[in-house]
């Protein structure tokens, strides 16, 4: 699907990956979180060379240095709000009130504190996608991954859900990679880049 | 990680049907062993106590024949010649003795042990150290009072009994009268089925006057007492001997190891289908999961907390489980108690269980059980999701592909199952466990062909179906293409069903042959027996005056009889059959090895015949001999043949009256079976004999009909546990199948909205989902019926000939496959009637909207 994709990505800086339908999009973000491996070539994050990782290695580097934001939310179904968010910080070490101010702080970023003890299936598509974000980015990572941030919403929501997206990704100094069908949305991004024939190509910057 | 465990165990309980069913099957499983467990501990430990309290303190005891030993040697023993019994130069150990006379009455409708002491004997060896004089108020009484017995103070509540009270005892059929002259304190285990007496007094009610059942022997440890007991030993008659005392206890209760091995096989069947059952519950609540483990996954859950919380949630499961198992078991264990001595009191010996054991070793075996079957069953399902790579919302089609190659590695592993279980069969000789091994191997086999059965099955049927119609296709389609959900609980129902056909088929072998073998030697019109708990007791036996005048009523035209004792042999306890026959009787004998022209006549001179299960025991043949403990002391008898006989697993002894009166010097009659005139009708003749008998003693006097159908009702009793531990295993299997089925109907909500929506009605909709499972279950079937008539096989020639020696011919008959083809299709239809329901009223718009 990717064939000699290359490219880089700076410190903070808000990406966009356009391209069609099958072009291999959420593969690439796929391999940047080492989710999936490649066939050859490597991805390096901050001089990591995560292709190399053994797998016991690849999910601890992907739940220190990567928050994803997904375009069905999937957030646990049976945790609510709060947990949602918390349970990445459990999964990085931390715990008990510590854990608790930290998700509820991130809560309070994206506006759901009332909500922290709400089931995720009584929220709206747009305030699941802001618990969605903060969870992605309560435990601070260096990138952010975001497929589709905005395709599971109505443009009224999307046009809310997004600046939350990108003034916390840039307030925190994370490297945020969108992948998006939305050219509205890539406009927003620093740099655009069209995944065609499985190569990156610069359409902006 | 709290926030982790939090996420699975909410999960389980949002679906809490699927978790109650799953406990449901494992429960079941581990009840039913546990129940088996606490019957027959219950009625081995009820065996132990009563022996121990009759003779606890003794260390050896001496024996004689079937009639027990000369009270004369007690008394040379503790007088002239008990002088040789101290060591040379005195000073040393002389053992302790002390008579019994025992034997078995009823009071009321329970059976009791009567044991009968002398109170003057050695104290410390009396009913096991009891004094009963001071119990008994005046001790005086004790040898004054006729009648007088002592009894345990709980036992005599329950009989509605009180001090100086009287009431009737009967023995061998006549009626003796009985006074409580005290009671003994119910802290004595043991003691609820005895009544204690006078020696003299057992000796008239047994009428075994001069005679002793037994001596106690006590004797201290050590060289001392071995020297003592040797001394002891050298000084007996021919004809008795020195044996150690619990030696008979334990090889009473060992008689019963092929009969309880065999309720264990059974009570293991149904906790190998809640194997097959928690796995399907368990990889079915993992494939739930599959996009929120992928979820977990991606945000940095290891493989390892993955594979941790499903086992953790297996093992929570597995401890709920073998809890509610141990609670249920116990409850069905108290049932089951009943059944089983009941069988051990028709086969093997007298007992009376008035309390459940639930042994310390149960207990942890119902817990290791429910682990081990829960972690067995989630192990698989635990790796196979942990190791998977976590991309959110495997496809499905994925999954089934995957399903698909696991039935054909399964069709590959039935093979290689069925040909180990063949193996196993033909090779392991006599071991009973191998032949359970290969039961086993071949239920598996079973297990493991039935979802390549059913895909097959269903893929033919969805092509044939799709010519009449799409949603008829649909109805197979589904089935075949869903292999990932099915396959399992099918699996587990299918061999349920072939256990259930093989069991089937061989207690219906079973009943016809003993049919058959009935209607050969039950020839004589009338029967009369001597009554009395306990086949093979001394006690048992006809008045002589009234057998004489028995065998002079008009109408009588022929008669055979019979006596039989129990014989004391290195193998055990085993029945003696003496005798003799009507006039071309031997025709009726259906002997499996010997020419009957020349066994018979052999036999009449003084050879003996044996029984096929004691053959195969002993591994003794046509022209081995066999030694009997005689009167006179151990004698050879040549076998003349081997006679097919299922009166009893240990076998018997067939010898000639004549042969064994000259040996035994006991002219006792046990049963009589009269030809009568066919002039003259039976109802009069037998009412002469119960004329006859009224005042003297009470006879069991029956038709020939009625004696079949009392030996057929004995039969039918004794595989009611067998059909109650079946009934349960199947239970296992479909408890498994509605559960499995439901979770897989009500996940497909969504497909069924769209047809729904496309305009199938409501009706239409719960056809489908009952022809679905209706389908499964008939499937499961034809999966099971070739499995099932191997498993007759093994269960009649392997399993019944290793564990009780006789041979079963096999009879086969449409209503073996009655019962299974009930639980399959009943346990599809509600499996399939929750489901059905609810597609029928489910809002059509929120289910297409759920995704």
């Amino acid at each position: 699907m990717l064939d000699h994709a290359q490219a880089e990505f700076a410190n903070a800086e808000v990406a966009a990956v356009i391209g069609r339908s099958g072009s291999g999009k959420s593969t690439l973000l796929n391999l940047i979180s080492g989710i999936d491996r490649p066939d050859s070539g490597s991805v390096e994050v901050d001089g990591l060379d995560v292709t190399a990782l053994t797998e016991p290695r690849l999910t601890l580097f992907r739940r220190k240095n990567i928050g994803f934001v997904y375009q069905f939310f999937n957030l646990v179904p049976t945790l609510d709000v709060e947990e949602n968010v918390r349970l990445v910080l459990e999964l990085n070490g931390v715990r008990g009130a510590e854990a608790r101010e930290r998700s509820l702080a991130m809560l309070r970023e994206v506006g759901l504190e009332d909500r922290a003890r709400s089931a995720v299936d009584t929220l709206s598509g747009g305030e699941q996608q802001r618990v969605a974000i903060a969870r992605a980015l309560v435990h601070r990572p260096p990138v952010l991954l975001a497929d589709e941030p905005t395709g599971n919403l109505d443009e009224e929501t999307a046009r809310q859900v997004l600046p939350v997206l990108l003034s916390l990704a840039r307030q925190r100094g994370a490297t945020l990679l969108i992948v998006t069908h939305d050219a509205a949305l890539a406009q927003t991004a620093d740099r655009v880049l069209e995944l065609r024939d499985g190569r990156l190509q610069e359409v902006s910057s | 990680m709290p926030i982790l465990w939090a996420a699975s165990i909410r999960h389980l309980l949002r679906h809490p049907a699927q978790l109650v069913l799953a406990l449901v099957g494992l429960s079941v499983g581990v009840g039913t062993i546990i129940a088996v467990d606490i019957a027959t501990a219950s009625s081995g430990r009820a065996f132990q106590l009563s022996s121990q309290a009759v003779n606890g303190a003794a260390t050896h005891e001496i024996a004689g024949g079937p009639k027990g030993v000369d009270e004369q040697l007690y008394v040379d023993l503790r007088t002239r010649d008990g002088v040789g019994l101290s060591p040379a130069g005195g000073g040393g150990v002389r053992p302790a003795l002390a008579p019994v006379v025992e034997g078995y009455v009823t009071v009321g409708e329970r059976t009791m042990q009567v044991v009968g002491i002398d109170p003057l004997a050695d104290p410390e060896l009396n009913a096991g150290g009891t004094d009963v004089r001071p119990t008994a108020g005046d001790p005086t009484r004790w040898f004054t009072q006729p009648g007088a017995v002592v009894m345990a103070a709980g036992t005599a509540k329950q009989l509605g009994l009180s001090v100086n009270q009287w009431f009737d005892v009967d023995v061998d059929g006549k009626t003796y009268r009985a006074v409580l002259l005290g009671t003994l304190p119910d802290d004595k285990a043991g003691y609820d089925s005895l009544i204690l007496t006078d020696i003299a007094q057992a000796q008239e009610w047994l009428d075994a006057l001069g005679r002793l059942s037994r001596i106690d022997v006590r004797v201290p440890d050590g060289s001392n007492g071995e020297a003592a007991a040797a001394r002891l030993r050298a000084r007996l008659p021919a004809g008795v001997r020195l044996e150690q005392a619990q030696g008979r206890a334990h090889q009473s209760v060992d008689m019963t190891a092929a009969f309880t091995t065999n309720l264990q096989a059974m009570s293991m069947l149904a906790l190998l289908v809640s194997t097959l059952l928690i796995y399907g519950a368990i990889s079915f609540a993992v494939v739930q999961r599959r996009r929120i483990i992928g979820i977990l996954r991606a945000l940095g859950a290891t493989r390892g907390n993955v594979f941790t919380i499903v086992l953790s949630e297996a093992a929570v499961l597995g401890i709920v489980g073998a809890g509610l198992g141990l609670l249920l078991g116990v409850v069905i264990g108290r049932g089951l108690v009943h059944l089983v001595s009941q069988t051990i009191n028709d086969l093997y010996f007298v007992v009376a269980v008035n309390e459940t054991v639930l042994p310390a070793a149960s207990v942890v075996k119902a817990l290791l059980a429910g682990f081990g079957t829960a972690l067995a069953g989630a192990w698989l399902p635990a790796l196979e999701v942990a190791g998977s790579t976590p991309q959110l919302g495997l496809r499905r089609s994925v999954l089934e592909a995957r399903a698909v190659t696991l039935a054909r590695k399964l069709l590959i592993t039935s093979g290689a199952l069925a040909a180990a279980s063949g193996i196993v069969a033909l090779t392991s000789g006599r071991s009973l466990l191998a032949g359970f091994v290969a039961l086993f191997l071949l239920l598996l086999s079973a297990a493991t062909l039935t979802p390549a059965v059913l895909r097959v099955v269903a893929r033919a049927a969805a092509r044939a179906a799709g010519r009449v119609s799409p949603v008829a296709r649909l109805v197979f389609g589904d089935v075949a293409a869903s292999l990932s959900r099915t396959g399992v609980a099918v699996a587990a129902l299918g061999m349920a069903l072939a256990a259930m056909i093989g069991v089937s088929i061989m207690v219906e072998s079973f009943r016809e042959s003993l049919r058959e073998w009935l209607a050969r030697t039950l020839r004589a019109d009338i029967y009369v027996t001597a009554p009395g708990p306990g086949a093979g007791r001394p006690e048992r036996k006809i008045d002589s005056e009234l057998l004489k005048a028995m065998l002079a009523t008009p109408g009588v035209v022929d008669y055979g009889m019979s006596r039989r004792v129990t014989l004391d042999l290195p193998h055990g306890p085993i029945p003696l059959d003496a005798v003799q026959l009507a006039h071309g009787g031997y025709a009726n004998m259906a002997l499996t090895i010997g020419d009957p022209g020349l066994t018979w006549p052999a036999f009449e001179k003084g050879d003996i015949v044996i029984s096929e299960p004691l053959a195969y025991r002993t591994r003794l043949n046509p022209g081995d001999t066999l030694a009997l403990p005689t009167d006179s002391g151990s004698r050879r008898f040549r076998i003349a043949g081997i006679y097919r006989e299922y009166g009893n697993d240990r076998g018997t002894v067939l010898m000639s009256l004549p042969v064994y009166r000259e040996f035994w010097h006991d002219d006792g009659v046990t049963a009589v079976g009269f030809y009568v005139d066919r002039g003259r009708p039976l109802q009069q003749v037998m009412a002469g004999f119960r004329d006859l008998a009224r005042g003297k003693q009470s006879l069991f006097i029956r038709s020939n009909a009625q004696l079949r159908d009392l030996s057929m009702s004995i039969f039918e009793r004794t595989f009611v546990i067998t059909r109650v531990l079946y009934w349960l295993a199947a239970g296992v299997a479909a408890i498994g199948l509605v559960s499995a089925l439901l979770a897989w109907e009500l996940e497909r909500s969504h497909e069924l909205a769209i047809l729904r929506s496309l305009g199938l009605t409501p009706g239409a909709a719960a056809v489908l989902i009952e022809g679905q499972t209706g389908f499964m279950g008939l499937v499961a079937l034809l999966a099971a019926i070739p499995a099932g008539l191997l498993t007759a096989w093994l269960l009649i020639d392997v399993i019944n000939r290793r564990a009780f020696g006789w041979r079963i011919d096999v009879h086969l008959s449409g209503a073996q496959f009655a019962n299974a083809l009930l639980l399959a299709v009943a346990a599809a239809a509600v499996a399939g009637l929750y489901p059905a329901r609810r597609v029928a009223r489910a809002a059509i718009a929120s289910d297409i909207r759920e995704e």
